[in-house]
């Protein structure tokens, strides 16, 4: 079975037909998308998928990676600290060697195409190390919340977008002004990848069982990394405070390793510390490739959290969505956009009003079923990868035809 | 009885662009509906409506939702939710009655109200992008049917969009009936589908509604004058 096939059964036949619509006018169009890993993180999740389906749709698609030594990934790292806001210490050479880098994989990588998506800041300086002619149209893929982004870092990546036709950007929010287009386009979850496809039932009670989580009692679930956006002690907070009310509540915060993160660790100390001594609270360390036990433990939960202060998109909040469960989520970035009052869970501000809200849905099941069943249908319609393609075919066609006003195809 | 022309069935997508500008409070609002671009205003007010997820949103355009849930000023918000953009001749002339509304608030105000932090308007231009589906109705009852199943996208082109392309005056529907060469007999469908409220229906209760037209005509238009499929 073809890989359009298969999404077929979830999107249905006219989403997939359309987007093949949509394909027939950038047929033959060689796109090579540029980042920096191939496995591990968003970005080559999202990738892993899009590659091969724009290769299904007639696109002549390929995926370069930029490889760097180790002090190049550690100035990148910099990077994406001080785009989101933290301050960061970089010196002339570290900015050097960025620099040089980018020149040595512009050589390396086969870039002969129509158009290059260089997404995030590793590979950016690529356009000003190719040949005038190789590329038709350079955009840049932003999948970090720029809003607020330390200044000496946004001055040098601003030098180089002046060298792309065009950026993509998550949410308005996460933009900055800048002189050439930025489209706004959403991430997307693969629905069949492991990480959101159905699992056996048998699996799913293996997984609780393994983690000696009880599949007859009511389970909160945060999933993230052990980081003090996130708030992950706000959660246990408002575990606490919903206990007097149904003691029977289990609650697992499920995370990855936080190995190469020292504030990681050192969050995940404090988690624990905080978590105490209670059976009915799970504090999870779980390897980076869990996507089917971070399932099972989404399948399983009753009400899910995502309790963050400060947040991108989300994703987890729209894994979540996915598989039928309400999502009690903070008040901020792309949570806002997928977590609607009564609609699909509630947005919250406080360890009290998440624990107002948990009870909320405790109590009202026929609610809490109907919330998950608007939260499924919601991320079909707009959050899964058919629809992130169309959107980026879509602005495609509109850079081949920049007049303003309806554009007809 | 097959019309004429078949019914082209179209789809569209939205293509939306961050213009790295936000309002704050009031006051940056009316100066943004006072210089924002056309695309600005036409998306804050009508292409919006293609994000419009749920049942209960309050009001039909962003500019009123956002005085209501961001500004805290009801009174402002009803207002704005009552600017039809589909009833203005031109973008300058819903410009202009947005800005008298808003202009008129602020007279009256002490102080310009300010949204919390996070709560901001960002300020988004967006274009329709519309294709060929391939698809071709020939017949009332099949055009039902399609209705019935085709995306809100389609949907939205062939109401909204086409309101804005004939300033106001038919949906897409509505002038296929008529140039198919059967609009007197199908007058009273054409009568209803023009009626319809489309401005304050979110695209699931439009449908609905398309849907309701539809029946009711074929339910209750005498067979002889009917357009039979």
């Amino acid at each position: 079975m073809r890989l359009l096939d298969r999404y077929e059964e979830i999107v249905g036949h006219q989403e997939v037909e359309r987007l093949r619509r949509l394909a027939e006018r950038l047929a033959g169009k060689r796109i090579v998308h540029v980042n920096s890993t191939r496995s591990g993180g968003g970005v080559a999740e999202i990738l892993g998928w899009m590659v091969p389906l724009m290769e299904e749709l007639g696109i002549d698609a390929h995926w370069e990676v930029v490889s760097g030594p180790p002090e190049f990934y550690r100035v990148t790292k910099a990077f994406h600290n001080g785009l989101q806001g933290l301050p960061v210490t970089l010196k002339k050479s570290d900015f050097n060697l960025h620099y040089e880098v980018n020149r040595e994989n512009a050589q390396r990588l086969n870039l002969h195409a129509d158009i290059v998506f260089v997404h995030d800041p590793q590979p950016i300086y690529l356009p000003q190390f190719t040949p005038p002619g190789q590329v038709g149209r350079w955009i840049w893929r932003c999948h970090i919340d720029a809003s607020h982004p330390d200044r000496a870092i946004w001055k040098y990546l601003e030098t180089a977008i002046a060298g792309y036709d065009a950026t993509i950007f998550s949410m308005a929010a996460f933009a900055r002004p800048l002189a050439c287009p930025m489209f706004l386009i959403l991430p997307s979850i693969d629905p069949l990848s492991d990480k959101n496809c159905a699992i056996p039932e048998a699996e799913r009670l293996e997984t609780l069982s393994h983690l000696g989580i009880d599949p007859e009692r009511p389970l909160l679930l945060q999933v993230s990394r052990f980081d003090r956006f996130k708030d992950p002690v706000g959660v246990i907070e408002a575990y606490r405070l919903l206990k007097p009310y149904y003691p029977s509540v289990q609650l697992a915060l499920a995370g990855g390793s936080a190995d190469d993160d020292p504030e990681g660790a050192q969050v995940l100390g404090e988690v624990l510390e905080y978590a105490g001594n209670d059976a009915n609270l799970k504090v999870l360390m779980l390897p980076p490739d869990s996507h089917r036990v971070i399932n099972a433990l989404q399948r399983s939960a009753t009400v899910v959290l995502q309790k963050s202060l400060k947040e991108g998109f989300g994703l987890t909040v729209t894994e979540a969505l996915w598989k039928g469960k309400p999502v009690i989520g903070g008040a901020c970035g792309g949570i806002t956009l997928q977590v609607h009052d009564y609609q699909t869970g509630f947005l919250v501000h406080s360890p009290a009003g998440a624990a107002y809200r948990i009870r909320y849905l405790l109590r009202y099941v026929d609610k809490r079923q109907r919330m998950g069943q608007t939260g499924h249908d919601f991320v079909r319609d707009h959050f899964l990868l058919t629809r992130q393609l169309r959107d980026d075919f879509t602005m495609l066609l509109c850079l081949d035809h920049p007049e303003a006003g309806t554009l007809v195809v | 009885m097959a019309a004429a022309e078949p019914f082209c069935l179209m789809d569209c997508s939205l293509t939306r662009l961050a213009t790295g500008r936000a309002c704050f409070n009031l006051r940056e609002l009316l100066d943004a509906i006072r210089t924002a671009s056309d695309a600005v205003l036409e998306h804050h007010m009508m292409r919006c409506a293609l994000e419009n997820h749920f049942e209960l949103y309050e009001f039909p355009n962003d500019l009123a939702r956002w005085c209501w849930t961001a500004l805290g000023d009801n009174v402002l918000g009803e207002q704005l939710g009552l600017v039809d953009p589909y009833q203005q001749p031109s973008t300058s002339a819903l410009r202009a009655a947005l800005a008298n509304v808003v202009e008129d608030r602020l007279w009256g105000l002490d102080r310009a109200p300010w949204c919390h932090p996070g709560l901001e308007l960002h300020l988004i231009e967006s274009r329709l992008i519309a294709y060929d589906t391939g698809e071709r109705i020939t017949t009332p009852s099949a055009l039902l049917e399609t209705i019935e199943h085709m995306s809100l996208r389609s949907l939205f082109f062939h109401v909204h969009e086409a309101r804005r392309r004939t300033a106001g005056h038919t949906d897409d529907f509505s002038l296929w009936l008529e140039v198919s060469g059967n609009a007197e007999s199908a007058e009273s469908l054409v009568t209803a589908l023009r009626g319809i409220d489309f401005y304050f229906l979110n695209l699931s209760q439009l449908r609905q509604a398309v849907i309701e037209a539809f029946r009711h005509y074929f339910e209750e238009a005498p067979p002889v004058a009917r357009i039979v499929s």
